[in-house]
């Protein structure tokens, strides 16, 4: 304790205006920010020392000089994209649950349009950072980006502003504007991080059903201090999420030959030069994260229609939501339009994504669009407004049913689309097993299935404290077990050759590691200060 | 810890010291008003009020236990820390390797295969580079020929630099019809790079360039000067005009520029049919004198600051064709 107390007088750490956290919001759900900044940072930091070797004007000889004669460059570089990956798919899944938490709402409207702000930062930030690579993919890329700024009057004077003599192979600009863009996302982070503590994290439904769902500094007082209990706990999450991010790409380097459909989601490694003859045999397709922007160009041949679908009114609802949606309620059968817009947007962008991958660049006849984009707008509307309301229930739905709804719903739509092009037995029979998927699971989230899922919560009896001590002992002997393999990891990342093809084991091994400390950092955390 | 003394260094525990404050902590709790313990309670529910009653407040692990965990938890990051150390070496720049003369290098094509000399095309209107002798420094490679397309011998020959009066010997061309050269693709300029400056083949150099866009534009005055020198072709930068004369060493034929364009030495294996560049001649690329008086040792271009040496394989790439049409 006495090294924690030193840094708590030091730091004045009880004295700053951190939220006290309940013992409830001890949960990932209440926390998927900090996953989203833990990317963040990891993601400046591997950036920061590919700046130390990414020549721009020499872009992609710079990006193999890294992958190949670096020490370890092919590790911090996939790792640096993947940080990056997380970054985007972290900061959805961090909009997506507050949104239907509805922490939109009053009084933290600013706070949520400063994330949307940072959500459409990080997206360009990926989008310059992707354009460094240089190779075929990437020009492509900023050609179609150049593209469609031009195709607008007026707005062509940012191309040399933004890409500088990128066609002459001259990133410099790129990568300054990459650079100031991760400087305003960070200036941004600091202003949305101070501003959560301000407020407080969002109290669960079942405790505030009404905006402003805030705790008063009385009932503050009676949590746990920010100090250090916040802090351990977040330093887990820190760890397990830059554990994934160094595992997971370097696993995936080792794969070879991915079907060309996972290529735009699982090949961290760069694709030929453009004016390489290899580059004539590949299929272009932008980064993932605008592969659904991409499909929707194909839509129409005017560019302005395109923005306003594919940006413009999805952003400026996302502003403009916290001033629509002026009701108190944050159930969420008491703002169903809300409720089934943002399922709507969730399902749309996966699913044009997925289009995206599967028809780069091929034009879709209007017919064609309504038939993929109807079932789904339809079918959610309906649910949604099916959906008996509960009075005395708060929370209809958590993430993971709603994932599921999503999914079968999705599965439906196809399901019926394919029934009603091609009607044969064989689709009958997938449109009836589909259909009884689609029910149970809209049954699932339906209120008089967790109100059974209450009664039965109520007749768990609380856990036995002698339960509770077993528990905490094999947490005990698990953190000790995790150190063992640590040690064991950490000496044979001492024998992996700093370059070449085995060198990726060392962003493999260095993952598990933190993946191992973030762990044992939870179940610390477990075994201190669980009580309840 | 608390111990009895049994005579003859034997000894007997009685009570850890981390017991003893955890047993004063709960015996002070339960005497608090505050938090009394409730007797009654302890009656009735048994030894689960109890434990019940410690954890809420005294807490159920012990600073024994704790601080052992907290070690174990160090231990792993100590571990991730250690594990680190060789991914440091990340930090340490590349080490440049000094040269003190100038490489051999074959020159390849984009798959690695060596770049057959008969196999160059002619007056070929795309911009035709290799990198030498550091990396990043562009250099054209070129197969010159008459305006009927038929490759034309390049005599040595000695060129004059207009800045210093100086002149040096520039070898001519290699290849099955010594038509091959190779000159910097940098100019003297200011310092364009291609595809602002490049080579013109016969056929471009007439008056339907002076109005063509950018990178093919040629000056009236770069048109006149080949018609005088009596050259069929030529290489021109569009950043300000300056011309050169391919077929004799990239000798000035206009300015702004005052210095030849520096040639790059080839050698041509007539039983391979490979090309090597071994050398330059000429200014150096990067003047260093003082109001850019260049250098007349092109082995200064060698210098660490300019890049590293391509080593024993350069690539050709063939990068665009300027000329819309």
């Amino acid at each position: 304790m006495g090294v924690s107390d030193w840094f708590r007088e030091r730091l004045g750490l009880d004295d700053l205006p951190f939220f006290r956290t309940p013992d409830y919001m001890y949960n990932v759900n209440y926390w998927l920010g900090s996953l989203v900044a833990a990317a963040f940072i990891y993601t400046v930091i591997s950036g920061l020392i590919l700046l130390l070797y990414y020549n721009p004007e020499a872009g992609y000889s710079s990006t193999e000089f890294i992958i190949q004669k670096v020490p370890y460059g092919s590790v911090i570089l996939y790792s640096h994209l993947y940080g990056a990956y997380a970054m985007i798919i972290l900061a959805y899944v961090h909009m997506f649950r507050n949104y239907f938490a509805g922490a939109y709402k009053k009084p933290r409207e600013l706070l949520w349009i400063i994330g949307v702000i940072m959500l459409v930062l990080t997206l360009g930030t990926a989008f310059l950072g992707y354009s460094l690579i240089g190779d075929a993919l990437a020009t492509s890329a900023v050609d179609v980006g150049e593209g469609i700024i031009s195709s607008i009057p007026g707005l062509s004077i940012f191309i040399p502003i933004l890409f500088g003599n990128y066609d002459a192979g001259d990133y410099g600009r790129v990568l300054a504007w990459h650079i100031i863009f991760v400087a305003l996302i960070g200036l941004l982070f600091a202003f949305h991080f101070f501003l959560a503590e301000h407020y407080g994290m969002m109290p669960s439904k079942k405790v505030k059903d009404k905006a402003p769902a805030v705790y008063t500094k009385e009932e503050w007082q009676k949590f746990n201090p920010w100090w250090p209990r916040n802090f351990v706990y977040m330093m887990s999450l820190i760890f397990l999420t830059w554990g994934f991010i160094l595992l997971i790409p370097n696993a995936l380097a080792y794969l070879n030959g991915l079907p060309q459909q996972l290529n735009p989601f699982l090949n961290p490694k760069p694709a030929p030069p453009p004016n390489s003859p290899a580059a004539a045999h590949i299929t272009t397709y932008p980064p993932w994260f605008f592969l659904f922007l991409y499909k929707i160009a194909d839509f129409t041949s005017d560019v302005v229609i395109f923005l306003f679908i594919g940006v413009i009114i999805p952003l400026l609802y996302l502003i403009l939501v916290p001033f629509i949606d002026r009701s108190p309620y944050l159930s969420l059968t008491k703002r169903r339009l809300f409720t089934a817009f943002g399922i709507l947007m969730i399902t749309y962008l996966i699913q044009t994504t997925i289009w995206g991958d599967l028809t780069p660049g091929v034009e879709i006849p209007i017919a064609q669009q309504v038939m993929v984009y109807l079932p789904p707008a339809i079918i959610t509307l309906v649910g949604v407004f099916v959906m008996p309301a509960k009075t005395n229930n708060k929370a209809i739905a958590n993430p993971l049913s709603i994932l599921i709804l999503l999914v079968t719903s999705i599965l439906f739509g196809g399901a019926l689309v394919t029934l009603i092009a091609s009607p044969s037995l064989l689709t009958i029979i997938a449109f009836t097993l589909f259909t009884l998927v689609f029910i149970l699971s809209i049954k699932n989230i339906s209120p008089i299935a967790l109100k059974i899922e209450k009664q039965e919560q109520t007749i768990i009896t609380p856990e036995k404290p002698r339960n509770r001590e077993l528990k905490k002992k094999i947490a005990e002997v698990l953190i000790s077990i995790l150190f063992i393999f640590a040690v064991i990891l950490a000496s044979q990342l001492w024998v992996i050759p700093a370059t070449g093809y085995l060198s990726n084991l060392f962003g493999i091994d260095l993952g598990l590691i933190f993946i191992m400390l973030g762990e044992a950092i939870s179940l610390y955390h477990y075994v201190v200060y669980r009580r309840d | 810890m608390i111990k009895f003394r049994l005579g003859k260094g034997e000894e007997r525990e009685i009570l850890d010291y981390s017991n003893l404050t955890f047993f004063r902590k709960l015996a002070s709790k339960m005497r608090d008003p505050k938090t009394r313990f409730d007797v009654k309670e302890f009656v009735s529910k048994g030894e689960d009020y109890l434990f019940n009653y410690t954890n809420k407040n005294v807490g159920s692990v012990d600073e024994k236990r704790r601080k052992f965990l907290k070690s174990l938890i160090f231990g792993i990051a100590a571990a991730a820390v250690v594990g680190i150390i060789p991914g440091v070496r990340v930090l340490v720049p590349p080490t440049v390797t000094v040269t003190t003369g100038f490489p051999k290098s074959l020159l390849v094509d984009s798959s690695g295969n060596p770049i057959k000399a008969s196999s160059l095309p002619v007056n070929s209107p795309y911009i035709i580079i290799f990198e030498y002798p550091m990396t990043g420094e562009p250099n054209f490679l070129i197969n010159l020929g008459d305006s009927s397309g038929k490759p034309v011998e390049i005599q040595p020959t000695k060129v004059v630099v207009p800045q210093t009066g100086k002149t040096y010997d520039f070898p001519g061309g290699v290849g099955p019809n010594k038509s091959i050269v190779a000159y910097s693709a940098i100019c003297q300029h200011l310092g364009c790079t291609p595809p602002y400056i490049h080579f013109y083949p016969p056929s471009y150099v007439n008056p339907r360039q002076l109005t063509a866009s950018e990178p093919d534009q040629l000056t009236a005055a770069a048109l006149l000067a080949a018609k005088e020198a009596n050259v069929p072709a030529l290489i021109h930068c569009d950043c300000h005009g300056s011309t050169y004369d391919p077929y004799h060493g990239g000798a000035v034929l206009t300015g702004p520029t005052v210095r030849p364009l520096p040639s790059v030495i080839l050698e041509w294996d007539s039983s391979t049919d490979y090309l090597y560049a071994i050398g330059s001649v000429g200014v150096a690329t990067y003047p260093n004198g003082s109001n850019g008086i260049p250098s007349q040792d092109p082995t200064d271009d060698l210098s660490s600051s300019f890049g590293s040496p391509v080593g024993d394989k350069t690539t050709v790439t063939e990068t665009e064709n300027p000329f819309s049409s």
